[in-house]
């Protein structure tokens, strides 16, 4: 065990003249997490603005709607700042707001008199997303708007009902999932640069000839990475608590429990990378782009659970796919997962594989120098 | 003349020293936009509805089917489920379900939805309310409000050429700031600094060199990515030479700045990490997600700082047809940020390198 504890102290000596290193694995997701954060984190209304040219009241009232009309992230669907006419046209040709809404003189007459009133709606359709989202919104200003007016009512009336009294929001789903991302690159740059500083430096021929095993001098190694990727992953961790308040509590253990798997899974392979690599700076760019690649297609935006058939199936290949929504449910809920168990198991048979897979070749590779 | 000559050849020949890092910088937009364009919302979304066992209930999977764009594009798909299933045939958890139903007398659609986000229940909600708003208009008659639409473009462009085109300043950015970066500080850690030292060539010969080779690479770089959006999306932009010349500022700013970063640095690991934050930095702030103009206050003035948003705004007449912002000042804008950034090179160049000769 001293021997094992002087390696290691070693490890973290070395690791001690670049720690710069740790900063890779914390750019890439913090980068994300701003982006994500930067867009869907903030408030998600439509500025809009309405021209009432309404002769009656029922105008005024639809300009009231768009107030009222709720969506659920408990901010009306559009925001409407208050603009003159030819301020409205001039701010939406600068594509400053993102449409303006022309109530005609005629509306309130005709729609009480049953003669096909009409209303202008001018919206931005250079992004489809955001012309869908005008369409639908203006569905919902009109279902609210022909309640407030006393039609009526609906042939078919509407409800909801939700598992939980509190809605998730996307930001903080999406923020798991690059926590889960952090962790792995945290691991996997500390190891690749030591390991190939150690390469390059001709001192894994130490190694290869050392009298024992080589797992005394391996395994430090991904102890000190694992470490490294879970100081990376808590970080962000807690970025997106002091962001959006959310945090495990005394799930933290199970949190550092997952996403140690998983990153276990990725200081193996990166391990032999760094054994191998003649440039250094590809290996940490082959990692960040491999993991983004791997956040994106293995649930980094929505839950797993509810598209299993549309993950591609090379998504299936990598333990972050399994492990991203138990984390969501420590995470955003603190509840335990319903597929605990199951998540443990194959995370930690993923981790398994992997380290004795890439430990016995870099074994090999490192005897095969002698 | 051979002076040049010589100097871009041996620029040339430095690509060998640092292959991985080329390959990575051309190819790795091109990935991400393809995996990107995997993910991002598509308009079409599945919604589960209980078998209809009421007229209302069939009337409401009728007026589904209606809820399109004005192209025809469908916004719901109306996936037809029992009332027991939980789990659809891959073995997803069904995230909604809307079942017709009567609550105290009156028939309605109730949506019961699993652990969804805000998001999906926002998307969610609003298709459902569309389709049942037709059945209202439907039963109001001539009293039923039409919203008449007006899109500023003739037909809605998915979101994807957006965010392809807005990727062309990060690739031409990210191939020049990081071989630019990454080379000048290799110079530093493998000494051969000392050559440039001792050349009798004037700095402005050795940077100019360097400036072409980056640009001419960062240029290719985006040359690839226009090549991959197009066939991916059927979206090419008006003029290929036009976008050639609007990225060639970022082109030069990236450049400067990699170079500018390596020479600072000199050693490459920190020069990579400050590369990958600048370029990623100003590629999300620089109009990455939709144009600045449309981000007002704060973000709209951090946009505004990076070259990004600029050629942003004059790509968008490439690929939309009609213009955003006003192109001269955005065309100067970005000559000014080119001439402050070579200098700022020149400078830099003659601290780290001439001023130890």
């Amino acid at each position: 065990m001293r021997r094992f504890w002087i390696l290691l102290l070693t490890e973290l000596k070395a690791w001690r003249h670049d720690p710069i290193s740790i900063l890779g694995g914390f750019i890439a997701p913090g980068a994300l997490l701003l982006a994500f954060g930067l867009l869907f984190g903030g408030r998600l209304a439509f500025q809009v603005a309405v021209i009432n040219h309404d002769s009656g009241p029922l105008g005024d009232i639809l300009r009231q709607t768009f107030d009222e009309a709720l969506s659920p992230f408990d901010i009306p669907y559009y925001d409407v700042p208050d603009l003159s006419e030819e301020e409205a046209w001039r701010e939406y040709a600068a594509q400053r707001i993102d449409g303006v809404w022309v109530i005609p003189s005629d509306f309130s007459e005709r729609l009480e008199a049953g003669h096909n009133p009409q209303l202008e709606m001018h919206f931005s359709n250079y992004n489809d997303d955001r012309a869908k989202n005008h369409r639908l919104y203006s569905a919902e200003i009109l279902w609210r708007f022909y309640e407030q007016i006393g039609l009526p009512g609906p042939p078919l009336a509407l409800a909801e009902e939700y598992p939980r009294p509190e809605m998730v929001h996307w930001f903080p789903l999406i923020a798991v999932g690059l926590v889960l991302f952090g962790a792995s690159l945290g691991g996997m740059f500390n190891i690749f640069m030591l390991t190939y500083k150690e390469h390059v430096a001709k001192i894994t021929l130490e190694f290869g000839l050392a009298p024992r095993s080589l797992a005394w001098v391996l395994l430090p190694k991904v102890l000190l990475a694992l470490i490294m990727g879970l100081v990376t992953g808590t970080a962000l961790l807690g970025v997106v608590w002091l962001w959006e308040g959310v945090w495990p509590g005394r799930y933290l253990w199970a949190v550092w429990l997952l996403s140690g798997l998983v990153a276990l899974f990725w200081i193996a392979g990166a391990l032999l990378l760094g054994l191998r690599a003649h440039h250094y700076l590809a290996g940490p760019l082959a990692a960040v782009l491999g993991g983004v690649l791997i956040f994106f297609i293995g649930g980094g935006l929505a839950p797993v659970r509810f598209q299993r058939d549309k993950v591609v199936w090379i998504a299936w290949l990598f333990p972050n796919t399994y492990a991203v929504d138990p984390l969501r449910d420590l995470v955003l809920f603190r509840t335990w997962p319903e597929d605990w168990g199951r998540t443990l198991a194959v995370l930690v048979g993923f981790a398994v594989l992997s380290l004795g897979l890439c430990l016995w070749m870099a074994a090999r590779q490192l005897r095969r120098v002698r | 003349m051979r002076r040049v000559r010589l100097l871009l050849l041996s620029e040339l020949r430095l690509v060998r020293t640092a292959l991985p890092i080329h390959l990575i910088a051309v190819v790795q937009p091109c990935v991400f936009f393809l995996l990107l364009s995997m993910v991002m919302v598509k308009p079409t979304f599945d919604v589960n509805v209980v078998r209809p066992q009421s007229e209302a209930g069939h009337a409401l999977l009728a007026a589904m089917q209606e809820v399109t764009t004005p192209d025809g594009v469908p916004y719901i798909n109306p996936i037809i489920v029992s009332a027991e299933e939980s789990q659809q045939a891959g073995g997803s958890v069904l995230r909604q379900r809307v079942v017709v139903e009567q609550r105290a007398g009156i028939p309605t659609a109730v949506q019961r939805f699993a652990l969804v986000d805000s998001n999906q229940v926002k998307n969610l909600r609003n298709r459902l309310t569309a389709a049942a708003l037709r059945l209202w208009q439907e039963a109001q008659g001539d009293r039923a409000v039409t919203v008449v639409e007006h899109p500023w473009l003739p037909r809605d462009v998915p979101s994807i050429v957006y965010f392809g085109m807005a990727m062309l300043p990060l690739t031409v950015f990210l191939a020049a700031d990081f071989i630019g970066g990454i080379l000048a500080a290799q110079e530093f850690e493998a000494g051969t600094i000392v050559e440039y030292r001792l050349s009798p060539t004037g700095p402005s010969w050795v940077l100019g060199a360097r400036l072409v080779r980056l640009t001419v690479t960062a240029l290719l770089a985006a040359g690839v990515l226009v090549v991959v959006q197009g066939w991916y999306t059927g979206y090419w932009p008006a003029s290929a030479w036009r976008v050639g010349l609007i990225l060639l500022p970022t082109a030069i700013v990236g450049s400067c700045v990699g170079m500018v970063t390596g020479l600072l640095l000199r050693r490459s690991i920190p020069t990579l990490a400050v590369s990958l934050l600048v370029t990623l930095g100003s590629w999300i702030l620089g109009g990455a997600f939709g144009l600045a103009s449309s981000f007002s206050g704060l973000y709209e003035a951090a946009s505004r700082a990076t070259p990004h948003s600029y050629t942003v705004d004059l790509l968008f007449g490439c690929y939309y047809g009609t213009a955003v912002g006003i192109p001269w000042v955005s065309a100067a804008v970005l000559a000014l940020f080119s001439v402050i950034s070579v200098a700022l090179a020149f400078l830099a160049y003659r601290w780290r390198v001439l001023g130890r000769a």
